[in-house]
């Protein structure tokens, strides 16, 4: 999840509105609309006091990059493939999951 | 139950004309996430007359409610009324298994997720829409099951990837 959405997570789980963040951290609403649509990118400063105006706090971890970077290929892979494929090879694949998994039930009968 | 066909499922929906939206794995995975599928999960819209429609199409595919332990699932009473007397129905069908949330945890139902659905082809002459990759996130970190939270990184950095690409 990244700033626009983190923004937009922040204000859902607040309920409040564009209008009242901007009240609450003095930042004009139209900005806020900005950054949620990922026009403007907010300084991490910037999001991290949005973000406690809505009453939440930012934290942050470093983490260890992985070197295979497996997930990021197999995700490319995935985004060059059309909406249809992806779900056709989705559902093939949980089938063949499925198959797996059924296995020791029929085993049983 | 003949072979699963999750497709047929949501073309018999389509055909109904019921108004939903696909969410869970199956909209991740549309949304680009490498993910696996077994089942459908929608939201309809709760008005009444989608609910009739909704009733047709489970006709249609002989829906049962799934049970551990007759894997035919039980037959129950399909009407509109009976269908808004819970939020969750796990059910069998003729071709495959198909849950019907009304309200996903973390969303307010089918209004706050068709605001960011897209409508996607997703098979020969079948068009749906599919939640938004955020609303997937949103919803499976609000649920907080196990398998949800086991999902969850491979989701956030699908989605990086997409904002990625677009910048």
């Amino acid at each position: 999840m990244v700033g626009g959405d983190l923004l937009v997570e922040a204000r859902r789980r607040a309920g409040i509105s564009q209008a009242e963040l901007s009240r609450r951290s003095g930042v004009p609403p139209s900005l806020i609309g900005r950054y949620e649509r990922y026009e403007v990118t907010p300084s991490l400063e910037r999001l991290r006091s949005l973000i406690r105006a809505a009453g939440f706090e930012l934290s942050m971890r470093l983490a260890r990059v992985d070197p295979s970077n497996h997930d990021q290929v197999l995700i490319e892979r995935e985004l060059r493939r059309t909406p249809a494929e992806r779900l056709r090879r989705g559902l093939m694949a949980g089938r063949q999951f499925g198959a797996l998994t059924a296995r020791p039930r029929s085993v049983r009968a | 139950m003949s072979e699963p066909d999750p497709l047929k499922i949501l073309g018999a929906l389509e055909r109904h004309r019921v108004r939903f939206v696909l969410i869970g794995a199956a909209a991740a995975r549309i949304a680009g996430a490498p993910v696996v599928t077994e089942d459908i999960d929608i939201t309809p819209a709760t008005d009444k007359a989608n609910l009739e429609r909704l009733v047709a199409a489970l006709k249609e595919l002989r829906a049962r409610l799934r049970s551990p332990s007759d894997r035919g699932g039980v037959p129950f009473p399909l009407d509109a009324h009976m269908l808004r007397t819970a939020d969750l129905w796990t059910l069998t069908t003729s071709a495959g298994e198909l849950d019907i949330c009304f309200t996903p945890s973390g969303t307010r139902g089918y209004r706050d997720l068709r605001r960011e659905a897209l409508r996607t082809r997703i098979g020969p002459g079948i068009s749906v829409s599919v939640a938004s990759l955020r609303d997937v996130i949103r919803s499976k970190e609000a649920a907080g099951r196990d398998k949800d939270l086991a999902q969850l990184p491979l989701l956030r950095r699908t989605l990086e990837q997409i904002r990625e690409r677009k910048t």
